[in-house]
């Protein structure tokens, strides 16, 4: 294929710079406009392989100038829909960069090109060049039948290019934020952060980002497919358990391999019931009240104290490492505008605080029927403060209040919930250290006295820093 | 195959200006090379006699905000190819080389995918030159988080002072630490004199440093330093550009 064109093609050249002094020309870039686009057109409008330049060819440039530039490829084919113009648009960076003396960097409407002297001197015209970006288009991606290409560097159709395809990314844009859990096969995993976190499963998928928010399920369906092995990895969801939940088969199957048979299951948009694990770089902590049976979040910006006593640092330290702590969830900040927000444990009928700071970011994404339910720092610093708070919002935990004091009467002498003791800010340790997780404890003996606390813990997991437990002098 | 240079050392010890004096003298022999500014007082640019302000901790701000807003405008954004243009419109071309400045420490976030895009630019980008010559601050920060994953050589440069070649010391045992692909570590005295010189060889001696250079104290330097002359502008025959010519033939150029 080196024949065919002037200059050579390889991967090779993928990260080539072409320098302002050995440049030919500058297309688009931060001094001027720069435009790609892709549209799925219906096969009998594209006139296969044909190249169109609109405004000065390549021999009619002045050298060492700046030009506008809109790339707009058309293709089509028996499986081309318009779903995959943005897919198949990421990799016009790729196969342009493949091109030897030709630079492209960015994407949409940024885009910067510059073609070097060497390989201006061995054409004439941009045809070439479109003619091989749209060979290595249809030889890596041969589901593309046909494709043309007009490129535009005159400066009004340039901008006129410019304003149709903003008009284009926008209905795209409004598309893929439409994107959910089960319009998808495939989810993606991550496993940046088993440097420091060496069991952590981070599960990426269109209603979940991931935990240090910044990576979508897009960013993971790019890194997987440019390269399989790394770090971003595609996970097929396999069947669906549990809808509410969000628990899926291959979810389970890669948690149980990356945690290296440490967890069996994970659910997405579940909060206590084995949540998603918590690497340590999330931007939001989660965090379970007791005393108000509700849920709390704290940013990495917020500085305070929580009501539970404790700040994010604190938090964090205790519910990272990769681990499932009941109790607590690290997140990242889109997650809050999933549709499917915790929603196996009441979604935002259980949250109950928000740092003021973090509540103004995202009062778009709340109900507006809890927006004034939820407390800040401004309402609530205490358990006692918060409790009165959300009680006079009338907050619907509130109602499982009542309940559960009934209930405890009755079982008073029973199980403790779990839960209480995993999220009891008094059970903090300093540091992350944590002790393996105990399906049950022995029972302790009632002692002498009769009328004594009889206490069993099941799947409970304590953790204690320093303890001392003396006989009570009289 | 890109030979990359990493010099570091206690602050004061004149690493930037052995750095200038490296660069000056490589492109002055026709190798085309990437000079890197790894040290977060960014001082290497005024050396070389350019105002740069734009740096990779900028480009990595940018990218990290636009990317962890709660709502991206566009979710699809290739963030690979946006960072590198910003990593691309950031490299400031000097007469004969570039010139990248890493500058300020990241933010409080999480930066891993971040820095593992920027890795992938880096080691592409490395490749278009003959030479990368690194000025790195001395607890290797940058090296210590891969961003540039191997080194050549290591060059670490101190001065008489005992607590120079402590920090000398003290790199050693953090390279073998960091775990990174380092070949091989070499020490260069600067702001030599007579009065100096034999301790300074036993110094090195006692401590088992592989001595590549001795750079006497050049009145020159302090002159051009208080004029504000960049070093880059330094003349072939000053004391101190000589000896580099010296260095550079030990480091197989």
């Amino acid at each position: 294929m080196a024949d065919e064109f002037p200059f050579e093609i390889s991967p090779m050249f993928e990260g080539e710079r072409v320098r302002k002094e050995g440049m030919f020309v500058e297309l688009g870039g931060p001094k001027s406009l720069g435009l790609e686009l892709v549209r799925a057109k219906p096969m009998d409008e594209i006139e296969d392989d044909k190249v169109t330049v609109v405004g000065p060819d390549l021999k009619e440039m002045e050298e060492g100038k700046t030009y506008p530039w809109a790339m707009i490829f058309n293709i089509g084919g028996e499986l081309i829909e318009a779903d995959l113009e943005s897919v198949i648009e990421r990799r016009i960076h790729d196969f342009i960069n493949y091109c030897q003396g030709i630079m492209h960097l960015n994407q949409r409407y940024d885009v910067w090109m510059r073609i070097s002297k060497d390989t201006a001197a061995k054409m004439d015209s941009f045809e070439p060049f479109g003619k091989a970006v749209m060979m290595l288009f249809k030889t890596e991606l041969p589901f593309i039948e046909k494709m043309q290409v007009t490129f535009y560097t005159d400066q009004a159709e340039v901008e006129k290019k410019m304003t149709e395809a903003k008009e284009i990314f926008k209905v795209r844009d409004a598309r893929t934020k439409n994107l959910h859990d089960e319009d998808v096969d495939v989810f993606y995993g991550c496993t940046l952060c088993q440097a420091f976190a060496p069991t952590n499963v981070c599960v990426v998928s269109p209603d979940r980002v991931s935990l240090c928010g910044a990576i979508n399920w897009f960013d993971g369906r790019a890194a997987a497919k440019v390269d399989p092995e790394g770090p971003q990895f595609a996970i097929e969801k396999g069947d669906l358990l549990d809808a509410n939940t969000g628990e899926y088969s291959g979810v389970n199957d890669i948690a149980v391999k990356l945690s290296s048979g440490e967890f069996s299951k994970i659910k997405l948009h579940s909060f206590f019931d084995s949540p998603h694990t918590s690497c340590g770089c999330f931007e939001v902590v989660g965090f379970y009240i007791p005393e108000v049976d509700g849920i709390g979040w704290v940013s990495r910006e917020y500085q305070g104290m929580a009501p539970n006593g404790l700040g994010f640092s604190s938090m964090a330290g205790q519910t990272g490492g990769g681990k499932q702590i009941v109790g607590f969830l690290g997140i990242g900040v889109s997650y809050f505008y999933s549709p499917k927000f915790i929603q196996a444990d009441g979604g935002w009928n259980r949250v109950v605080w928000l740092p003021a700071m973090l509540k103004e970011k995202i009062a778009e994404t709340i109900p507006a029927d809890i927006i004034d339910k939820i407390a800040t720092e401004n309402d609530a610093t205490d358990i006692d403060s918060l409790k009165a708070f959300l009680q006079e919002k009338n907050h619907p935990v509130v109602a499982s209040w009542a309940a559960a004091e009934e209930e405890e009467e009755e079982e008073e002498e029973e199980e403790a919930e779990e839960v209480a003791v995993a999220a009891a800010p008094m059970m903090m340790p300093a540091a992350g250290f944590q002790m393996p997780a105990m399906a049950s404890m022995p029972m302790m003996p009632a002692g002498g006295k009769a009328g004594g606390v009889k206490i069993t813990f099941k799947k409970a997991k304590i953790t204690i820093e320093k303890m001392t437990i003396r006989e009570k002098k009289e | 195959m890109t030979k990359v240079i990493a010099i570091t050392g206690k602050g004061g010890t004149g690493k930037t200006a052995v750095a200038a004096l490296l660069i000056r003298s490589l492109s002055k022999k026709g190798k085309f090379l990437l000079a890197v500014d790894a040290d977060a007082d960014t001082n290497l640019p005024e050396t070389l006699g350019c105002e740069n302000v734009k740096t990779i901790g900028d480009a990595k701000e940018y990218l990290q905000a636009e990317i962890t807003k709660p709502r991206p405008d566009n979710p699809d954004m290739n963030k690979e190819s946006v960072l590198k243009s910003k990593v691309y419109e950031i490299i400031e071309e000097m007469p004969g080389y570039d010139l990248l400045v890493m500058g300020r420490p990241e933010g409080s976030g999480c930066y891993c995918y971040v820095n593992n895009l920027l890795r992938g630019i880096m080691d592409k980008l490395i490749t278009n030159y003959d030479v990368v010559i690194i000025d790195a601050e001395a607890g290797l920060e940058h090296f210590s988080r891969k961003i540039i994953r191997d080194i050549d050589d290591l060059i670490v440069v101190t001065d008489a002072s005992r607590r120079g070649f402590r920090t000398a010391e003290r790199i050693h045992e953090l390279v073998d630490e960091l775990d990174s692909n380092i070949g091989q570590i070499h020490v260069i005295a600067n702001k030599v004199t007579d009065a100096n010189r034999e301790k300074l060889v036993k110094l090195a001696e006692d401590l088992k440093l592989n001595m590549i250079g001795m750079i006497p104290l050049d009145p020159k330097i302090e002159e051009m330093d208080i004029k504000g002359i960049p070093l880059f502008e330094i003349s072939d025959d000053s004391i101190a550009a000589v000896e580099i010519e010296s260095i550079v033939q030990k480091l197989g150029f």
